[in-house]
């Protein structure tokens, strides 16, 4: 096993490398967020009346973490990304250590324990974490070749994220359970395991689903799946359906063209809970329509996309993974905060990436760019140069 | 590509250096899980576009049920006995509290300022409703705010995301125990029943007769909901009311009930209990069956059953109270003791068996008689009478005598109501029957007990099992003769001794009694009257006229002389019916039941104590009830 030392890392000096810099990925993500800023402005007017320049506002905030986020990505793209996958072991197991933590010393919101409430941010590890196993994974299929064809390989990638799987689905957090499972998959499958191994795996996570379902799987997660199956069981749509109901109805009832930014009924009379974070989507279905959607998909489409470019012209296999990693984490968050929108997965605290309003994830969400850009900058051409 | 053009072919597993390259599979998935979406997105949004955009109309369009007022009960000069007040709780809808623990804590503490309820008990209360994924649902902290903090709640309310002042139509009964029997109570919808409420239209919040009057007249009391169609915001807030349909309040009923007296009867049996544990009484017109007062001792106050969480120790005690009290003893029945002689006196004169001169010296307060099957019986009366005709006889309630009238001395060769004890006693069964007993009386309050007139058959039915012995069930000859004094198997209620003895005093109408007197629209207009109803009892006047006499003479110097009344000819008949108690001893229930005045009945008493002489506790009290009533309102009826 060969250590890489300090001096192998490639420095980038402050003025180098910008032309290297993916600046159609920074366009989409701050289309993005521009097309956020206007929802949070839309859902929130009924909360907050107060003067239109002033932090108390939910759009100046926003708008200045996504200036913070701007911050964190040029600098992240200065740091070599080997500088993540060396010290693997630092993050990994303060992400451990942090989910554990959680658990124990955590706020408990809406009847789960994700946050660490630090007064003026609430700091959810499970964010750190999913940073912290790409890098791991990256490092680990580097370091045994590349390769995940061996099925040896294949558990020691299991026993990486099934600790964290576990930790944050006791949080309980199904949704960024989901995330982390999909994380290991597109690895593990860009990494090249062998189909039958896969196979195999799927079948027994099949034969275990009855005592996950029986023993694992708190009430009100079964609640929630219950509701998507039929979200008016309980008192005929004002229980725990709620939710599920006033959210398809908003996105239905904005048919191809929507009601107009600020128009939506459903929106305005504060139908949707939470307009500006986990239904920030709905707004938008309501108030932009099917156009409006499609024209969030296309940013997200090309953003990952860019993604998907960082990963092929990356310099080695970490860098690859690692890209890899990061584009599914964006995809999967994307399609599950979407999903539960449109009633097709059950409801869970996940915000849609550069769009929902939020600091953490915004400032979160353009590490990980900055991350995927110091790819970039170190790319396979370049180094061949 | 020169580069590679020199260099050996690559190794087919990827190195470090040498990243796999092949990510099509990575923007397939990208491409795929968007077209899911896409294609989700456009079912929602283009083909069942037009129906949510319906479902959003509606869902700020909202119709709410508007609670009618409940019909008013008034005494029979227009006071009103009950009042409608409403029932002030404190909500909380958990959805609609601010997101942020500290912000909710200080809402809490605000509430416990107002309510009491302890701020930490309201976070426990909250938090399960939100585990439990019912966050969109009002969670009521407190009920039965005092008028004070309804105001402070609302107040707050109006600056409080999430807390509410809910409003509910309750009742209050000013008179408490003295019209608890009368009136009952209304109470919330019990789950069982609110299915069959819901079929008749009821909103399950709508409160509903559970007892009394209340119960029996719940169709004409509680009105017809109306609705609002209003353009609300999620919160609920009310923006615009677009279209109202008033509810329609519940009809008044007008009581037959004179509230003075019904107080007075009342405080009387109360101060007069002495070692009695149940009284009832009945005041009613002999004429139309209108009831003036209907009292049952012990009562309980029915205004805790409107706050019956609050009450719970109190409801405990009734339900445990060996005296029953929420029992309305005036229609629950017992031996109904030497009152039933009068059904006998009738049943002998219309059957022709005795005639108003027949004799009888009773001369030893005990009759052995050898009965039809051969065994002799120790008959006892109360005294030695000496010689006493019919008159007498009820005058003096003379058991031998009536032992005679009934079953008959056979020994003298004096029969008795039919040829032998199986047919004397069918008999006196008819006439019980036709003077209401053995039989509901109809009045128009739920749970009356029909009370029991007994029968070879009956005996045979009632005594069967194995805890019987078979000799238990044959009719013997006492049978016949006990109950020709209301002893053994009668039952009455006093409600059905009233009727009777009512049918006595206005000459063979058995009508029936009733409380309502007329039913009002809200303005006042009567929509209904309550017209006496009667069923003629088979005996001839003229020999109603001669036990009418008795029961004078029982007033003038007999055994009921302790309800005469001055200047008043008062007419009547005592009970003393034996009993076992349960612990087998023998004791006495005290009945009184009579009319006045004797020419031209206007009133009909009947008395009863579970404990007492008829003579010395009943006769009085009813003395005292008439008093009062031809006093206070005689005149007037």
């Amino acid at each position: 096993m060969a250590v890489l030392r300090r001096g192998a890392y490639e420095r980038v000096g402050l003025f180098r490398g910008w032309d290297r810099f993916d600046y159609l990925m920074v366009a989409a993500a701050l289309a993005l967020v521009v097309l956020g800023l206007l929802l949070i402005h839309s859902g929130s007017r009924n909360d907050y009346d107060g003067p239109a320049l002033s932090f108390a506002n939910p759009v100046v905030k926003q708008l200045v973490f996504a200036i913070v986020g701007l911050a964190v990505m040029a600098g992240m793209s200065r740091i070599d990304y080997h500088r993540l996958t060396h010290y693997w072991w630092a993050l990994y197991g303060a992400s451990i250590v942090a989910l554990v933590a959680v658990l124990i010393f955590g706020d408990a919101q809406f009847g789960s324990t994700r946050w660490f409430d630090f007064g003026v941010v609430q700091v959810q590890p499970s964010e750190f974490a999913k940073v912290a196993v790409i890098v791991t994974l990256a490092r680990f299929f580097a370091e045994y070749g590349g390769d995940a064809r061996e099925f040896r390989a294949l558990l020691v990638s299991l026993a990486i994220v099934v600790p964290v799987i576990f930790l944050v689905f006791i949080e309980p957090d199904l949704g960024t359970s989901a995330v982390f499972a999909a994380i290991w998959l597109g690895v593990v499958v860009i990494a090249g395991v062998n189909r039958a191994h896969l196979a195999m795996l799927a079948a027994l996570c099949f034969a275990l689903a009855p005592f996950v379902w029986t023993f694992a799987v708190a009430d009100y997660q079964v609640e929630r799946i219950s509701i998507l199956v039929d979200p008016y069981r309980d008192q005929g749509g004002l229980g725990a359906g709620y939710n599920v109901i006033q959210a398809e109805t908003a996105i239905g009832s904005g048919g191809l063209f929507g009601k107009g930014l600020g128009n939506g009924a459903q929106t305005q009379l504060d139908f949707l809970k939470v307009p500006t974070k986990d239904f920030i989507f709905s707004v938008l279905g309501e108030e932009l329509g099917f156009v409006g959607g499609l024209a969030l998909f296309l940013l997200f489409i090309v953003l990952l996309f860019r993604g998907v470019r960082a990963a092929q012209i990356a310099g080695d296999v970490e860098g690859q993974l690692i890209a890899v990693g990061i584009v599914v984490l964006i995809l999967m968050q994307t399609f599950v905060n979407v999903a539960v929108n449109l009633g097709m997965f059950p409801v869970t605290g996940i915000p849609l990436p550069f769009v929902s309003q939020g600091g953490s994830s915004l400032v979160s969400m353009f590490a990980a760019l900055g991350i995927l850009q110091s790819i970039i900058i170190r790319h396979r051409a370049y180094r061949q140069e | 590509m020169t580069v590679n053009e020199r260099r050996p072919p690559p190794p087919r597993a990827p190195t470090r250096t040498r990243p796999h390259s092949n990510l099509a599979v990575l923007r397939a998935a990208i491409l795929v899980l968007f077209a899911l979406l896409t294609l989700r997105l456009g079912y929602l949004q283009i083909v069942r576009g037009e129906e949510y955009a319906e479902r959003a109309e509606s869902n700020h369009l909202r119709a709410l049920q508007l609670l009618p007022s409940r019909g008013l009960i008034y005494d029979r000069d227009g006071v009103p006995l009950v009042q409608n007040v409403g029932s002030y709780a404190a909500g909380i809808i958990p959805e609609l509290l601010p997101a942020d623990r500290e912000a909710r804590y200080l809402t809490y503490l605000q509430l416990e300022a107002i309510t009491g309820v302890p701020a930490l008990e309201i976070q426990t209360a909250v938090d399960e409703a939100e585990a439990a994924g019912r966050g969109g649902e009002r969670l009521i902290i407190a009920k039965y705010l005092t008028h004070e903090q309804a105001i402070a709640l609302d107040q707050a309310a109006s600056t409080l995301d999430g807390v509410e002042l809910v409003v509910e139509p309750s009742r209050t009964y000013p008179y408490g125990p003295v019209l608890s029997h009368v009136l009952g109570y209304i109470g919330p919808q019990f789950a069982d029943e609110r299915k069959r409420y819901e079929e008749l239209g009821y909103p399950p919040n709508q409160p509903v007769g559970k007892a009394g009057l209340e119960a029996a007249y719940e169709t004409y009391l509680a009105g017809t909901p109306g609705w609002q169609i209003a353009e609300q915001d999620a919160h609920g807030n009310i923006l615009r009311v677009l279209e109202t349909r008033p509810p329609e309040p519940g009809a008044n009923l007008k009581l037959s009930i004179d509230l003075d007296l019904q107080q007075y009867v009342y405080d009387l049996l109360v101060s007069s209990l002495g070692d009695a544990t149940q009284a009832a009484a009945v005041v009613m017109n002999p004429k139309t069956g209108d009831i003036y007062a209907l009292v049952s001792v012990p009562s309980y106050d029915n205004n805790i059953f409107a706050a019956i969480e609050r009450h719970d120790a109190e409801y405990e005690a009734l339900l445990e109270d060996p005296r029953k009290p929420l029992l309305n003893h005036a229609l629950m029945p017992a031996a109904p003791g030497s009152t039933f002689k009068l059904v006998t006196a009738a049943a002998a004169l219309q059957e022709g068996t005795i005639t108003p001169t027949t004799g009888r010296n009773v001369d030893s307060a005990v009759l052995e008689i050898r009965g039809e099957d051969g065994v002799i019986y120790p008959l006892r009366d109360w005294r030695v009478h000496g010689y006493l005709d019919l008159r007498g006889a009820i005058a003096w309630s003379s058991n031998i005598y009536f032992y005679m009238a009934s079953c008959g001395i056979p020994q003298e060769g004096i029969r008795g109501l039919g040829k032998d004890i199986l047919e004397s006693a069918t008999i006196l069964g008819y006439y019980a029957r036709a003077f209401g007993f053995g039989r509901p009386t109809g009045i128009d309050l739920g749970g009356e007990a029909t009370g029991v007139v007994p029968s070879p058959e009956w005996k045979r039915r009632s005594r069967s099992g194995p805890q019987f012995n078979p000799e238990d069930r044959e009719w013997y000859y006492a049978d016949t003769c006990f109950m020709g004094i209301g002893q053994g198997d009668v039952t009455a209620t006093p409600l059905q001794v009233a009727r009777m003895t009512a049918a006595v005093a206005n000459g063979g109408k058995l009508v029936r009694p009733h409380l309502v007197d007329e039913i009002l629209d809200a303005e006042g207009r009567a929509i209904e009257r309550i017209e006496p109803e009667w069923e003629e009892v088979p005996v001839d006047p003229a020999h109603l006229q001669v036990i009418r006499e008795g029961m004078l003479l029982s007033v003038r110097e007999g055994a009921g002389a302790l309800a005469a009344v001055p200047g008043v000819a008062v007419a009547g008949k005592t009970g003393t019916a034996e009993f076992r108690t349960p612990t087998g001893e023998l004791k006495e229930h005290a009945w009184f039941t009579g009319f006045a005045p004797f020419d031209d009945p206007e009133v009909v008493v009947t008395v009863y104590f579970d404990l007492g002489f008829g003579g010395a506790k009943a006769a009085p009290v009813a003395g005292r009830i008439i008093q009062y009533f031809l006093q206070h309102q005689g005149g007037a009826r």
